[in-house]
């Protein structure tokens, strides 16, 4: 037996137990220390989903896509420090970023990452191993959700606090930089709009399938094609309104159903409409003015996050040992 | 020293104090009949008293059922488990927090290294952060993991991989473990070292175990106690002693003659009997070994083979109990 080889190695040549020393008993050890309860556990699961999703505690390979993401995104952020430190003014707005290539980025992000978080544990069947320890099935989808928002925030965050960072140094007096900050908040406030909904969405469509290229290419998928979709439904709507359609009192076209409904079908056209229902000005992702009608992009918005927790959570409902 | 009690020993003490042989698992007329009709557990009443106790059934006889009912993560239909005193109802967390369960199935993820792992699994236990990683670095010893630990689990031969499994059981510093078929997939150098490790955990750490398993005859000689169980009933459930005792017998293999052979030995009173090609009568004394001496001498037998056969449990089952089990497994259907 090479454990007991082993250990006889060991006692043989282990220091003797001088005072102050110790004593290296090689037998088995009672855990007699602290515990943790079901919530700490909750937790550690969350913050270890919360480091894998940017590929810590796995090898280089695991961290090539985090690393492309965030430089990707902070670009722009940097992009503008450098214009505005050559005067010109902010070149990059809070809320909307750089609307169509932060879709893209985000995209990749949770098309890569969800799955790392939990088609894995599906295609390895580690999942046994977490239903047998003292938490409930529903624990781990609510550790893994709560780790991957908190890693979609940071994705999302980071490049508008570097973008703030890189404005306020460029821009002289209290005024200006108060109007900087006010101006970050609601930005930061739509960052966490779209972590809570991107990490539910994703992380379902992702739990549907243990491998993790079909899982990859499903989120993927279902991102791009109704992000296109909406976008191709917005032009038609916009140009048939504009070429054809009632007028305003001003001369301007009215924005028709059409174009309000248009924007319903993807994600990210309708964190657009609900940003411009809250009051954003700036333009985005070709989302029209959709005034009250924003109502209905805040409410479809809740219904598809809702229903992706939900089906997340049943996806681990029934605890399997095989 | 700590000052507060440790949140481990809350519960009944099974391990400190006098010997008292209090069963780790107690089921009471446990039935679980899955939606669609399907009886797994057909009024199941067993006990496992501690050390380490085979659970033997064949496949679909109930035992991944009986094992989910255990750690708390299915609703019997009736009947009542109990587990180190614990309800599997009612206190399935607490129990999930004491048992240590290893699968049957591969169920390591590829990509990381043994050490990551079992420290992660620690965590998930329960365990604080540094206890974590102090006891995975335990149980990898343990299980005879050394420098290996640091290498990526899917590097690993299969025989690693189990012990990986059974560290990760084992981290948590459980007061029951639940192996299921640990020494699948193993070549037979691999599944001694497995069921030595079984064994040492066993008797040396005295932890308790249930070891699930379709082959008996590959974890009889590490089991204190057997537990047979059949279409979710109990078979059989004793002691080895009480096993091996009843299974001493004598084969007798002569070249030809045999039917002479039973005839002459029933005559002399002892209950042999046909066994394949050969007969078997079991063992009262000395006197049986004369008794079939000049049984073979006075009918002038070609004698090829006279074997004293001690691990029989599975002939014994094979023989006496499955016999019966037309009768059994109309039972369970017409429950």
């Amino acid at each position: 037996m090479p454990i007991e080889s082993i250990s006889a190695q060991t006692s043989g040549t282990g220091r003797p137990p001088a005072a102050g020393g110790v004593i290296h008993d090689l037998g088995y050890q009672r855990y007699d220390g602290p515990r943790l309860g079901r919530q700490r556990i909750v937790a550690a699961l969350a913050w270890h989903s919360f480091r894998s999703a940017f590929g810590f505690g796995r090898g280089a390979k695991a961290k090539i896509v985090p690393v492309i993401v965030m430089i990707a995104i902070c670009l722009p952020a940097i992009v503008n420090a450098y214009a505005m430190s050559r005067g010109n003014p902010r070149v990059v707005d809070y809320d909307t970023y750089t609307p169509v290539l932060r879709n893209l980025i985000m995209t990749v992000f949770v098309a890569v990452q969800a799955p790392e978080l939990v088609s894995r544990d599906l295609r390895n069947r580690v999942l046994p191993l977490y239903f047998s320890r003292p938490i409930k099935p529903g624990d781990y989808p609510l550790a893994k959700y709560l780790g991957f928002t908190a890693a979609c925030l940071v994705v999302l965050e980071v490049p508008l606090l570097l973008l703030y960072a890189g404005s306020v140094v460029n821009v002289h007096g209290g005024a200006a930089a108060w109007a900087q900050t006010r101006a970050l908040v609601p930005g930061l406030l739509l960052g966490v709009l779209w972590a809570v909904s991107l990490a539910a969405i994703s992380l379902f469509l992702a739990s549907l399938n243990a491998r993790r290229g079909l899982a990859t290419g499903t989120v993927a998928i279902a991102f791009l094609l109704t992000y296109t979709l909406a976008e191709i439904l917005l032009q038609i709507e916009t140009q048939a309104a504009t070429n054809v359609g009632p007028r305003g009192p001003g001369g301007e076209p009215l924005v028709s159903l059409g174009e309000k409904v248009s924007g319903l079908f993807s994600p990210f056209t309708l964190f657009d409409g609900v940003r411009r229902w809250l009051g954003g000005t700036n333009f985005g992702d070709n989302v029209p003015k959709v005034g009250a009608f924003g109502a209905v992009y805040a409410l479809v918005l809740i219904v598809i996050v809702g229903l992706s927790l939900y089906g997340l959570a049943a996806r681990y409902r029934r605890a399997r040992l095989s | 020293m700590r000052a507060s009690p440790p949140a481990g020993q809350a519960g009944p003490q099974l391990t400190a104090g006098p010997v008292i042989e209090a069963p780790v698992i107690e089921t009471g007329a446990l039935t679980k009949v899955y939606p669609g009709g399907v009886t797994a557990l057909a009024g199941l009443t067993v006990a496992f008293p501690p050390g380490v106790t085979g659970l033997i059934g064949a496949n679909g006889a109930g035992k991944s059922t009986l094992i989910k009912v255990l750690l708390g993560l299915l609703e019997p239909t009736r009947g009542t488990a109990r587990v180190l005193g614990y309800d599997c109802v009612r206190d399935g967390m607490r129990i999930r927090q004491l048992v240590g369960y290893m699968p049957e199935h591969d169920c390591l993820p590829a990509d990381i290294t043994a050490t990551e792992f079992v420290t992660h699994m620690g965590r998930m236990s329960g365990l604080p952060a540094t206890a974590a990683r102090e006891r995975a670095a335990e149980a990898l010893r343990h299980v005879g993991l050394h420098e290996e630990r640091y290498r990526q689990i899917g590097t690993y031969s299969t025989g690693m991989k189990q012990r990986v499994k059974l560290a990760q059981a084992l981290v948590g510093d459980p007061r029951l473990l639940l192996l299921d078929e640990p020494t699948n997939g193993l070549d037979p150098a691999g599944r001694n070292a497995m069921l030595e490790l079984i064994e040492r955990i066993g008797a040396e750490f005295g932890i308790p175990i249930v070891v699930a398993s379709h082959l008996l005859g590959e974890i009889e000689r590490i089991c204190d106690g057997l537990v047979a169980i059949e279409a979710g009933r109990l078979l059989r459930a004793d002691t080895m002693d009480s096993f091996t005792r009843a299974s001493q017998t004598l084969l007798i293999e002569v070249e030809e003659g045999t039917g002479a052979l039973l005839n002459e030995l029933a005559r002399r009173g002892l209950p042999a009997r046909p066994y394949q090609r050969a007969v078997l009568v079991p063992i009262a004394g000395d006197d049986t070994y004369d008794a079939v001496r000049d049984s073979v001498a006075a009918l002038g037998l070609p004698l090829s083979r006279l074997e004293q056969r001690r691990h029989q449990v599975e002939e014994i089952f094979r023989d006496d109990d499955l016999i019966a089990r037309p009768a059994h497994l109309e039972a369970a259907d017409a429950y």
